[in-house]
């Protein structure tokens, strides 16, 4: 469907004239022309063009999963200057933690009445563990849980535990992926630009690490997501250069699943003392501006846990099509700050998306669908 | 068609709810005591009663919502009396007219530990009877003349029992025999009554003797007719103690549902060119309104507000300013379905603010720059139009610099009816004690259907829309506001917006709409669509029809800053209040939190320039930095 009279009317006004002409011949726009439409200003009309791209792709469907998160530890050695997670131990004195393997699988395997599909697992860079806790603890899911899709590990752990363990990326991503991983979470992508990570997260992975990693799993068969960590110090071109490394890399492999920007919450970090939260504006600015330039990504994900629930289902409407999932027990954001719940039950995302005038589609982590739920029948009431 | 006969005690307290069924041509009254009125539904000799609660117990009545006669507190009528203490009786004479009350009284001396024999009598005997060690129960008009040594008010007892509210009667059917125009005949005939019990009190007093000043009281500050959660929580309370101990069934209540529908027949109208004429600032009328209620994708709405946001508001500026929202008492008899503040005047957590607890309040305000009180609160049934006017001075004389946003028409309403005034004089003595503008609270949903069903003692409409024009034909401008999301239907709203415009053309007083959703947690109306998405389509729609509205404002309090940014893009061109306080929406779960600081860079961020403005809409200062 071509856009609307009031949105022409809207973005010729605001001369993205060419940049609309662009979008609707299915040409790709440049760094500039994204930089422009951030800066933009009129988020209708640029919410307007987004979601002719997103509904070109994907109609009125909107995706989600059911999923749990498990952090094993939150012990780590880095000194990200956004995180509340980390503690730099477990010692009794300390609110770090570690669980044992046995607690975690037991973890996992306790949500199993839920009907999850998927269990996302990330944890800190603990100085001391075994490699063989992170294979055992896969391995052990994988044979108690076989039809659970395991998403694990961010290219930040993959990187420290190669060098820790003194082995090649290719090396560790198929040791992971023999144990049990089926597909890798896109975290610790943070801002790629030199300028901001030697700020913000100056002693882990850089972004030629961070991106080498994927791209060794895209070449190795694994699907990863990819995310941008935005609001704090870095500028609107620094998150367009953020784009432009995963379009080109994406241009390459192909492997990534989704693009998901997340907003930085301030409390309990470094970072949080001097700058505010990104406002809502933002995000949706962002993520409209992301569909639109990011041309060789299948979707774009309004993560609630980060937006609020209200936020998310109002980004339904500028360009995304995944609002993630149940997503029982998260901790990262939370520790930061974040005040929505720490779960949503599958009726409130059906409610959420069906009042956004879209259609709830459960999916597997690959984006396949699993179920498009087109009627409002009523479903049974997980978590 | 036949009429529906319905059973009705004859005491001076039922008057308000029966006296409008005088002539009517649905419902017939036939008169008992409240004993009587339970056997006559029971034995199907009438269709519906207003039946003591006791009477509810085993049986499968459908109850009619929103009305009772009920007390919180004292309630002067349901006594038990005697010569001595209570703590010293062996005997109590039960009136025989009564079930509740004697289940009430048993409840009540169980709990103080005593234990008598319980004796069925009339209560004029038992009452001549009660002597030495004997109480007796008296219930009714005839408990006006007792005088006895030691009277215990049960409806006092009661709630310092419970801290609830207690509900005497309910109007109650047969299951299936209660269509939608019955239940709105009777809450029409209520309605009617409610307003003329200064009437009714005189009639009471020329037909029986004794002071009409005193009936009045009774019937406009003892009795309550509304029935909220509150009083709902103390039913169930009742029902569950006499469950416990054995007096009565356990009981779960079954309400008669209200779905009347008038709907009127709709011109074919395109939703293209709907837009198109919103856009451009072209009237839209209530067919279009409504098409583009229902069919209009979010952003095309977006889209063609933010055009008419354009036309109005071009310089990009948005403005706010820095108020105090006070709510001077919880304490309200109107207990709407939707609210999780008020609380009944005998409850644990009701408060009617102090001066010294207000002048802490407003000396903050200054102190942060605040320039604007908002003040409201509840009906209460005690504080007169001197309260009000006596506060307002004194506000006034202490600082002459603030501006009084204050009573809503709800408000105005109920203290020209509690002071026996009208309306008009009403405005001019409170215009006159330092009234400046009035916030347009209470509108809710300004369509008798949807309002009859969520708040059925509330104004109707008319009476509210009677308000607004009163006060603006005084002077005084006002805001409007829209609650949605309480399962009204598009042509509600819509009949919302065009009253209000039609107003609007004939007084210019609105300054600004403000639209939020219902917040349902802590109350038990269940809420339809309250998502951002209905929220920024409603504002959106609120900014095409309300073309003669010059401002409308962002609720970030209710929405989060994010949704009103993006409101900002589609039609808004104001983002309220700073919050310095706010009791309403958070009683109902509710809890965002902005300085100036927070607001001003929300507005920035956005692409807008933010400043800081007074009631009247006026700019009081571009803040410097904007950022385009």
């Amino acid at each position: 469907m071509p856009i609307s009279a009031l949105a022409h009317r809207a973005l010729e006004r605001d001369g993205l004239g060419p940049i609309r002409d662009k979008v609707l011949a299915g040409t790709r726009i440049t760094d500039s022309d994204a930089l422009r439409l951030l800066e933009a200003a009129d988020l209708a009309a640029v919410g307007a063009l987004a979601n002719h791209v997103r509904e070109a792709r994907h109609g009125d469907l909107a995706f989600y999963n059911r999923n749990v998160h498990l952090n094993p530890t939150n012990v780590c050695v880095a000194t990200c200057k956004f995180c509340s997670f980390a503690r730099p131990d477990d010692k009794a004195a300390s609110d770090g933690y570690t669980m044992s393997v046995d607690e975690a699988v037991e973890k996992v395997l306790s949500r199993r009445p839920l009907g999850i599909t998927e269990v996302h697992m990330v944890a800190g860079l603990h100085p001391t563990l075994p490699w063989d806790y992170y294979t055992e603890l896969l391995r052990r899911i994988r044979a108690a849980w076989p039809e659970l899709t395991i998403k694990a590990f961010t290219a930040i752990e993959i990187h420290y535990w190669a060098q820790r363990y003194g082995k090649t990326y290719a090396q560790v991503l198929t040791e992971l992926r023999d144990a049990g991983m089926d597909t890798m979470p896109g975290g610790g992508a943070e801002i790629f630009a030199p300028r901001v990570r030697r700020k913000i997260c100056d002693d882990k992975a850089t972004a030629d690490e961070w991106l080498e990693i994927h791209r060794t799993a895209h070449r190795l068969g694994i699907r990863t997501n990819s995310t941008m960590l935005y609001g704090h110090i870095e500028r609107l071109d620094e998150r367009v250069d953020h784009m432009r490394r995963l379009r080109e890399l994406q241009d390459e492999t192909g492997g990534f699943q989704v693009f998901i920007p997340l907003a930085f919450h301030p409390e309990h970090n470094m970072i949080g003392k001097a700058f505010p939260k990104p406002t809502g504006y933002d995000a949706l600015r962002t993520l409209a501006v992301a569909r639109l330039y990011l041309d060789n990504f299948d979707h774009v994900k309004a993560y609630w846990v980060s937006l609020g629930e209200r936020l998310a289902q109002a980004a339904l409407a500028f360009g995304v099509d995944d609002l993630d999932g149940t997503v029982l027990e998260e901790r990262i954001y939370h520790m930061a700050g974040a005040t929505v719940p720490q779960a949503l039950s599958e009726r409130t995302l059906h409610e959420l998306i069906r009042a956004a005038g879209r259609v709830p589609a459960e999916r597997d982590s690959h984006y396949r669908i699993l179920k498009v739920h087109d009627t409002p029948a009523p479903v049974a009431a997980h978590a | 068609m036949p009429k529906l006969r319905a059973a009705a005690i004859s005491y001076l307290n039922t008057w308000p709810l029966t006296v409008g069924l005088e002539g009517s041509r649905r419902i017939e009254v036939v008169k008992a005591v409240p004993s009587g009125c339970a056997t006559m539904l029971e034995n199907g000799e009438v269709d519906l009663a207003l039946v003591p609660v006791g009477a509810l117990a085993g049986k499968d009545y459908e109850i009619v919502p929103g009305l009772a006669i009920g007390c919180d507190g004292p309630v002067q009528t349901v006594l038990l009396v005697g010569e001595q203490s209570p703590v010293v009786w062996d005997e109590v004479f039960l009136d025989t007219a009564s079930r509740t009350s004697v289940i009430l009284s048993r409840i009540i001396l169980d709990d103080m530990g005593v234990r008598p024999r319980y004796t069925p009598m009339p209560s004029e005997e038992g009452v001549a009877k009660a002597v030495g060690t004997k109480g007796a129960l008296v219930i009714g008009d005839r408990a006006f003349d007792v005088r006895k040594n030691q009277v215990l008010d049960l409806g006092r007892e009661w709630s310092r029992l419970t801290g609830l509210p207690f509900l005497f009667a309910v109007w109650a059917a047969r299951p299936g025999v209660l269509r939608p125009e019955d239940v709105h005949e009777l809450m029409r005939a209520a309605a009617h009554g409610l307003g003329v019990r200064t009437e009714l009190a005189q009639r009471f007093a020329r037909e029986r003797g004794g002071d009409p000043e005193r009936y009045r009281r009774y019937l406009t500050q003892r009795i309550r007719y509304a029935v909220g959660p509150y009083e709902l929580q103390g039913v169930e309370a009742f029902l569950a103690k006499a469950a416990e101990k054995g007096f009565l069934p356990p009981t779960k209540l079954r309400f008669a549902d209200d779905h009347l529908r008038t709907v009127r027949t709709r011109r074919k109208v395109s939703l293209e060119t709907a837009l198109q004429k919103g856009a451009d600032g072209e009237r839209l009328d209530a067919d279009e309104a409504e098409l583009l209620d229902e069919k209009a994708p979010i952003l095309e709405l977006g889209l063609a507000a933010d055009l008419r946001r354009r036309a109005l508001h071009g310089d990009g500026v948005v403005t706010y300013i820095v108020s105090r929202n006070v709510n001077y008492t919880n304490v309200c008899t109107t207990a709407c379905h939707f609210c999780a503040f008020y609380r009944p005047r005998g409850h644990a957590e009701a408060y009617v603010l102090g001066r010294d607890e207000l002048a802490r309040k407003i000396d903050e305000t200054v102190a942060l720059g605040g320039i604007e009180i908002l003040l409201q609160g509840g009906l209460h049934p005690d504080l007169g139009i001197e309260w009000y006017e006596e506060l307002f001075r004194w506000v006034k004389a202490r600082w002459p610099m603030i501006n009084l946003h204050a009573l809503s028409p709800e408000e105005i309403w109920h203290i020209a009816r509690t002071s026996e005034l009208e309306l008009g004089a009403t405005i001019e003595r409170l215009v006159a004690s330092g009234l400046d503008s009035i916030p347009g609270g209470g509108a809710e949903v300004l369509d008798d259907e949807v309002r009859r069903r969520i708040a059925p003692l509330k104004c109707s409409t008319d009476e509210w829309l009677t308000v607004m024009q009163a006060a603006h034909e005084k002077g005084l401008r006002s805001t409007a506001t829209l609650m949605f999301g309480v399962g009204e239907e598009a042509r509600h709203r819509v009949n919302h917006l065009v009253r209000l415009r039609e107003l609007q053309d004939r007084t210019s007083g609105f300054t600004a709409f403000i639209c939020w959703p219902f917040q349902s947690m802590n109350t038990r109306l269940t809420p339809s669509d309250t998502s951002a998405h209905a929220y920024l389509r409603t504002n959106a729609l609120s900014r095409l029809v309300l073309d003669n509205v010059p401002n409308v404002q962002a609720s970030w309090v209710t929405m989060g800053g994010g949704v009103a940014q993006a409101a900002l893009h589609m039609g808004c061109n104001d983002f309220g209040s700073v919050m310095i306080e706010e009791n309403v929406v958070s009683a109902a779960g509710t809890t965002f939190q902005m300085d100036a600081e927070e607001v001003e860079r929300h507005i920035r961020d956005a692409g807008f320039h933010p400043a800081r403005r007074n009631m009247k809409y006026e700019r009081l200062m571009a803040s410097a930095g904007a950022a385009g």
